[in-house]
């Protein structure tokens, strides 16, 4: 069945999308305990690198993804021990996490250029949902992985942060360390397991690009993306929902410019390739400008600690 | 450099001592001590996968000291390096992290290379026509993220950041399509620039723009040491709030500081293109921006230790084109780059560049 081209344009922004909402999402966890983990460039290709080399040898792809989260979590665990327990910079340690996440991917990647990912995610279709027409495959005819981020996950991260107490305390760690440390909260251990646990989740979001959005390795594989999953967590007001709408903008201009090709609207394919990033830029500047100039915008104010490492006795 | 908002405290972690002042030598040794870290690291990394370390330590010591050619090649890259890290050492003086020098220095390589191949004119004249367009297309590049961090507090790493992207698909697109080379079928560049930089000591490979960063880095040393604009951006950089009631119109001062690295950057650019590339293509760039990031971060402010750390961070970009030959990726190096900074936050990273980024005004 042939789509009409919005629909056509929605499967595909909601693929593209899936990317930044998992890393978005990850990093979004990260932030609330107080931890900036520019990073995600890098974990996005250490999780897709993982893939790629592992999927190689094994039989499911769902091994593949395990191997992805667990590369990007092992570099995540690394990064939050140096700026948690060691007291790093956190701007300086999360760009080497950049640096050495995008250096080491495309080293090891460089023996599989060119050839497709062996075992990928097949689409999982919806009975019913997805029999409704034009809708139906445009919505209910993906991967397991793209229902589970967009669906289960955001779910699941809202009523941890904002209906659990394990959410409140995980909170109060990144708005004031200081005052979760007197009521019993281990803030470093808070910290440690959530920023590793955000890494695992860009390292998911790079094996699903190797698994299933382009199944091919290529040099530099995030291409940005995880500098559009940091800008979508400010865009977002580190709220998971808005995170996912901000994931699916994102994914309709990566649409856009294959859909503007397909249909021949004469849009120099340059100018589609920037369009992602600017809306990105426009994504985290307008809602700021406009506060600026007093309209009411919903309020986005980060996490009081984001990005101050915690010494006990600085009260 | 002690941070101004660290001072009046004496603080203990459980197990590490945090050092709220550190006099300039130790710091300097331990930021040596971070990069000998990671080389070694990076050493095993090779041994590991099967390569000799020593061979290739050796190999790279002999084709960049052991001949004239190789120091000079050093020293054409480490000229847009150390100018952009001049760029991002300025704006890092008042904690403002400007990431997209790799952007500003596409930028301004291309309204360079704008003027210079559809005008002809005198070399001096089209020279500086071409340095002043590398000025202003370096300084626009980063001004909606000036205006954006200065006035509505967006946080201009990742503005700046996204920007490289959108630089490096511009520079393409006028590269492969809109001047591309006609006559060249073979490589997707612009015809080459109608002036050149004259070359230095008589050589063919390095050219007079490999003065420019010395002398900036010299002019920058004096301002920030001698000036009362250097000591106000120094104040803002260690406490905005501090400044503001000292009657210094800090937004201001923080847009024209970004406005400055952005032209310094975009300068980068019209100087590698006028002495070194010649021709504008989308891979003008071998990460010089990034790597001048490295070096502003390594140098720690200072702009005596950003000479040293730039020609050093050349080299080991030389080193990585040489590898390449050997099997080895160019990205090798970037990893590399990583574990230095890895080094520096580790060891370094409390000095001038201690704490969160941009404390911002209410």
């Amino acid at each position: 069945m042939k789509l009409n081209i919005f629909l056509a344009a929605l499967r595909t922004a909601i693929d593209a999308g899936t990317v930044v909402v998992l890393a978005g999402m990850g990093e979004l966890l990260t932030e609330r305990v107080g931890v900036l983990n520019l990073g995600q460039e890098g974990l996005i290709g250490i999780g897709a690198v993982a893939a790629v080399i592992v999927s190689d040898g094994a039989s499911s792809p769902w091994v593949a993804l395990l191997a992805g989260m667990l590369a990007a979590g092992i570099l995540g665990l690394l990064f939050a021990t140096s700026v948690v327990i060691v007291r790093t910079n956190q701007v300086l340690t999360g760009l080497a996490v950049v640096l050495v996440g995008v250096g080491l991917s495309n080293q090891l990647g460089n023996n599989y250029q060119g050839s497709p990912v062996e075992h990928t995610f097949a689409p999982l279709r919806i009975p019913i949902l997805a029999d409704i027409p034009q809708v139906g495959p445009a919505l209910f005819d993906h991967t397991l992985i793209v229902y589970i981020s967009y669906l289960v996950l955001p779910t699941v991260v809202a009523i941890l942060l904002f209906r659990t107490r394990h959410g409140m305390n995980l909170r109060a760690v990144g708005e004031n360390p200081a005052a979760a440390d007197a009521a019993g909260v281990n803030v470093a251990g808070m910290r440690l397991l959530y920023t590793t646990i955000g890494a695992a989740l860009s390292g998911a979001g790079g094996a699903f690009l190797m698994l299933v959005f382009t199944p091919v390795w290529s040099v530099n594989v995030a291409r940005g993306r995880g500098w559009v999953a940091l800008a979508v967590v400010i865009f977002a007001a580190w709220r998971p929902s808005l995170l996912v709408f901000g994931a699916l903008l994102f994914g309709a201009m990566i649409s856009l410019g294959f859909i503007a090709q397909e249909q021949n609207w004469g849009i120099p394919s340059f100018v589609l390739a920037m369009l992602p990033y600017l809306v990105t830029l426009a994504l985290i500047i307008i809602p700021s400008a406009l506060a600026r100039f007093g309209f009411k915008v919903r309020s986005s104010v980060a996490p009081g600690a984001l990005a101050i490492p915690y010494f006990r006795e600085e009260r | 450099m002690s941070s101004v908002s660290d001072a009046g405290h004496t603080r203990r972690s459980v197990h590490l001592e945090r050092r709220l002042h550190v006099e300039p030598r130790r710091a300097a040794l331990v930021r040596l001590l971070g990069v000998a870290t990671a080389l070694l690291i990076a050493g095993v990394f090779l041994q590991v996968t099967g390569r000799s370390a020593f061979a290739l330590a050796g190999e790279v010591i002999r084709s960049t000291f052991g001949q004239r050619r190789g120091l000079e090649e050093t020293a054409v890259i480490a000229t847009p390096i150390l100018l952009d890290a001049i760029a991002v050492a300025i704006a890092l003086r008042m904690r403002i992290w400007n990431i997209g020098a790799e952007g500003q220095f596409y930028i301004g390589a291309w309204a360079a290379a704008g003027i210079g191949i559809h005008f002809n004119l005198p070399t001096p004249l089209l020279l500086l026509m071409m340095a002043g367009a590398g000025v202003i297309g370096g300084a626009l590049w980063i001004l909606v993220p000036a205006i954006a961090r200065a006035h509505w507090n967006v946080n201009e790493i990742i503005t700046t950041l996204l920007l490289n992207f959108v630089a490096v698909t511009w520079v393409e697109w006028f590269s492969i399509d809109i001047w591309r080379d006609k006559q060249a079928a073979v490589i997707q560049a612009t015809p080459l620039v109608n002036a050149r930089l004259p070359g230095l000591f008589g050589s063919t490979t390095l050219h007079a723009g490999f003065l420019l960063p010395l002398a900036l880095a010299v002019v920058a040393w004096f301002v920030f040491r001698n000036t009362r604009w250097g000591f106000e951006v120094d104040m803002i950089g260690g406490n905005p709030r501090a400044a503001e009631f000292a009657g210094i119109n800090v937004r201001r001062r923080i847009v024209t500081v970004m406005l400055i690295s952005g032209a310094i950057a975009g300068l980068s650019g019209m100087v590698h293109l006028a002495g070194a590339a010649g021709r504008l293509q989308g891979t003008i760039s071998n990460s010089y921006g990034f790597s001048g990031f490295i070096v502003a971060a390594l140098a720690g402010g200072s702009f005596v230790g950003l000479v040293a750390g730039g020609l050093f961070i050349a080299l080991l970009l030389h080193s990585g084109i040489l590898l390449q030959t050997a099997g080895l990726s160019i990205y090798i190096v970037l990893a590399i780059y990583g574990l230095v900074l890895v080094g520096i936050a580790v060891a370094g990273g409390r000095s001038s560049l201690a704490g969160p980024p941009g404390e911002t005004l209410p």
